[in-house]
């Protein structure tokens, strides 16, 4: 694993802690860019690069934890906090809202080194998943409506004749849908098909079994 | 003219000649005379011994716009005919009445009213007769003269006026006004004042010792001396006083006066005035004192506010000073090491370094004030003040502050927010301490008393856990506390010590730990 094909993007006020930070992780060998304010950082193009945001709590224009706060909403790179003077309530919250690590100003270079890599590593893992999300949505999307309809049923473990009876179907034409829908999704069993779908989040409309322990409970009452 | 007659014809004709030249010049008399009576600027006229008019001279004749021959009516004597038609209808009484006083006794007539002129106007008149008696004492005629004096009345009554106004004016004027003599005596007080003073106004002998007896007796001797001076030297007066109200009440006054010189700068009056500032002075007592609780809440809080700052400010430096020394040393170790880059680090750590270094010397700075901030305090006072204010804080806490404070304890020069922050931050640190040790009753002692002839000290001791360290205190940052930032005591030291003075603590014998200051009487200015 090479540093310079990982970057880490440090947001901090004061100029001298900027290109202190700046200096030490490029000694260190990672790429970084630097920044007085977290407008200038989300306003910067990034590379696609697996990256770490050491992000400052004390900002002129927006506090870290809200920053931390507006970001969540986006894929974005962890967060290792730095601050002045750190409080237990703070570290909290920005543990909670995902932060990485949250250090004291002057912060040490083992420290240092450990929470930049946790990050990249976080972010590592991040970037993998939703590039395979990205690869099956691709391959979602090359179905046919009606292939759509046909999929959740399969996913919920309807029988082939349960599923075309739901549709009004024959169940011949419902195997050649089924069989299509392996193919583009590239399943290479049912099982496979299932963890495709639960990773897209496809909802399980019909489950067989369900069903049946709802009609249990019914009788049983 | 000669005419040859004999020797008496030129006689005769001598004496004819003389006599008409007698008459000649007796004529230019008379006509000198009469155009006296009638150029006269006066009214000039004649009555007989009854009081008929019998002679108006020219003036009187064209004011009045009638001659005596104009007053002949049928049924009424001229006299009475002149009063009912010149006469003002309020004087026409008073004047038939004095003249005919003076016709039937012969005593000069002599007395002002008001007569009609020809444009029906009424003007002032002055006017005086006086009977011509004959070798027998009997009188003959009435002479008399009368003189137009309306604009001299005129000119009397807008004075009185003005005079009468201003008398108003000074009663009313919503001010305590008052004269004196140059030697100091009053000699006028306004209706207000002798109203407010529940004095009589015609009373002059109360007047004349008014001031002996009005000034609350705190004042009297600073008024007496102040004024005294004042009316020694001519300068103006003005200071602020409390006068007794009728009611036996004092009330604030604000007290000016002003000296009133002749041509040649001597002082012939005293005029002063003064004002009811009762309630603005309370209002400003009570905004003082809301103002000092304000200063004082500030202060508590500021020296907090003030460490956190200070720790900010050396903080950041420090952390890059950290991270470039770890940057330099890794570019010294890699292969082939980074000579270059180690240099830039390592200028920018001195360049950091020199910038804590400022913000150490800017925070000293900040303690060395400019002397004129130290005025003489009672430090008695001022510790009550401060134990005061923080009371509830240590009842809050379960500690009772109790204050030993020496009498008679000398006034020292300090700044007194400085010294207030310095008590207010010992008082909470031993607070503090105490609430750390257990939880049971406690109390912070206050004392203070002489450090020898020319200082004095004070202590704040508490019983609570102790110092451990008792010189590491004084460290910037250093804190025994979960929640300090450390800067409390040495602020408090820089702040002593900027007095010339010292602090310093001690554990107790039995337990918990003093810390106590003292200041030079004589105020010594440390750099």
């Amino acid at each position: 694993m090479n540093p310079r094909d990982e970057i880490v993007f440090v947001v901090d006020d004061d100029a001298r802690v900027r290109e202190a930070l700046g200096e030490l992780l490029e000694s260190l060998g990672w790429r970084t860019e630097t920044f007085a304010a977290a407008t200038d950082y989300v306003a910067c193009r990034k590379p696609d690069l697996p990256a770490c945001l050491i992000l400052d709590v004390e900002l002129p224009d927006v506090n870290g934890l809200e920053f931390q706060k507006q970001l969540s909403s986006d894929a974005h790179p962890p967060i290792v906090f730095i601050t002045g003077h750190g409080d237990i309530p703070s570290s909290v919250r920005a543990i909670q809202g995902g932060a990485v690590d949250f250090l004291a100003k002057p912060v040490g270079e083992v420290d240092l080194i450990a929470a930049v890599r946790a990050a990249i590593r976080r972010d590592r893992e991040q970037r993998t998943t939703r590039a395979e999300l990205a690869e099956l949505m691709r391959r979602l999307s090359q179905l046919t409506p009606r292939e759509r309809e046909v999929l959740p049923l399969v996913v919920s473990g309807l029988l082939n004749k349960q599923a075309a009876a739901e549709l009004g179907i024959s169940e011949i034409t419902l195997e050649i849908h089924r069989s299509k829908i392996m193919h583009k999704m590239e399943a290479a069993s049912l099982a496979d098909l299932v963890r495709i779908a639960e990773k897209l989040r496809i909802p399980v409309t019909h489950s067989r079994r369900s069903g049946s322990s709802r009609e249990c409970t019914t009788r049983s009452l | 003219m000669v005419f040859f007659v004999g020797e008496e014809q030129p006689i005769m004709q001598m004496e004819i000649a003389n006599q008409m030249q007698a008459e000649e010049a007796l004529r230019d008399r008379e006509r000198e005379l009469s155009l006296l009576v009638d150029m006269v600027p006066s009214h000039l006229w004649r009555l007989t011994p009854e009081g008929e008019p019998t002679f108006f001279n020219r003036r009187m004749t064209d004011f009045l716009g009638l001659d005596v021959p104009d007053t002949d009516k049928p049924g009424m004597s001229r006299l009475d005919v002149l009063i009912s038609t010149v006469l003002h209808p309020q004087d026409a009484v008073e004047f038939g009445e004095t003249l005919r006083n003076s016709l039937a006794t012969g005593v000069p007539f002599s007395l002002k009213y008001r007569l009609r002129r020809t444009d029906g106007l009424y003007r002032w008149m002055s006017s005086r007769a006086e009977p011509l008696r004959d070798h027998t004492g009997r009188i003959v005629q009435w002479y008399g003269l009368c003189h137009d004096i309306d604009d001299l009345v005129t000119a009397q009554e807008a004075l009185h006026d003005r005079e009468r106004e201003l008398s108003l004016l000074v009663d009313m004027v919503p001010s305590n006004l008052w004269r004196l003599t140059p030697q100091g005596e009053t000699t006028l007080v306004n209706k207000r004042m002798a109203d407010f003073l529940g004095m009589d106004l015609d009373d002059t002998q109360q007047l004349a010792v008014v001031f002996d007896t009005i000034f609350h007796p705190d004042d009297a001797g600073e008024v007496e001396a102040v004024l005294g001076s004042c009316l020694r030297t001519g300068e103006r007066f003005s200071m602020k006083y409390r006068l007794r109200r009728s009611d036996g009440v004092y009330r604030w006054m604000s007290g000016r006066a002003e000296p009133l010189r002749d041509e040649d700068g001597n002082i012939v009056q005293w005029f002063g005035l003064c004002h009811d500032i009762d309630d603005q002075m309370h209002a400003e007592d009570a905004l003082r004192r809301a103002y000092d609780k304000l200063a004082q809440a500030t202060q508590a809080a500021s020296l907090a506010e003030l460490s956190a700052s200070i720790a900010h400010e050396v903080n950041q430096p420090l952390a890059a000073i950290v991270a470039n020394s770890h940057a330099c040393y890794r570019w010294l170790s890699a292969t082939p090491p980074n000579v270059e880059r180690a240099k830039i680090t390592a200028e920018r750590i001195t360049r950091d370094a020199n910038s804590a270094a400022d913000v150490v010397s800017r925070v000293r700075a900040l303690f060395r004030r400019t002397p004129h901030a130290r005025s003489p305090e009672d430090v008695n006072r001022l510790t009550s003040e401060v134990c005061q204010l923080m009371v509830d804080e240590a009842a809050a806490k379960n500690v009772r502050i109790r204050t030993e404070l020496a009498p008679d304890l000398p006034s020292v020069a300090l700044d007194r927010v400085q010294i207030q922050q310095v008590l207010v931050n010992l008082i909470r640190n031993g607070v503090e301490a105490i609430e750390a040790a257990d939880d049971s009753q406690h109390v912070l002692q206050i004392l203070s008393c002489f450090d020898g002839p020319d200082a004095v000290r004070i202590e704040v001791r508490d019983d609570g856990t102790g110092f451990k360290d008792a010189e590491r205190v004084f460290e910037p940052f250093f804190t025994t506390k979960p929640h300090g930032m450390g800067m409390g005591l040495a602020i408090c030291r820089s702040i002593i010590e900027s007095h010339g003075g010292r602090l310093w603590m001690a554990n107790n014998e039995m337990r918990g730990a003093t810390v106590a200051f003292k200041l030079p009487l004589a105020a010594s200015e440390t750099p």
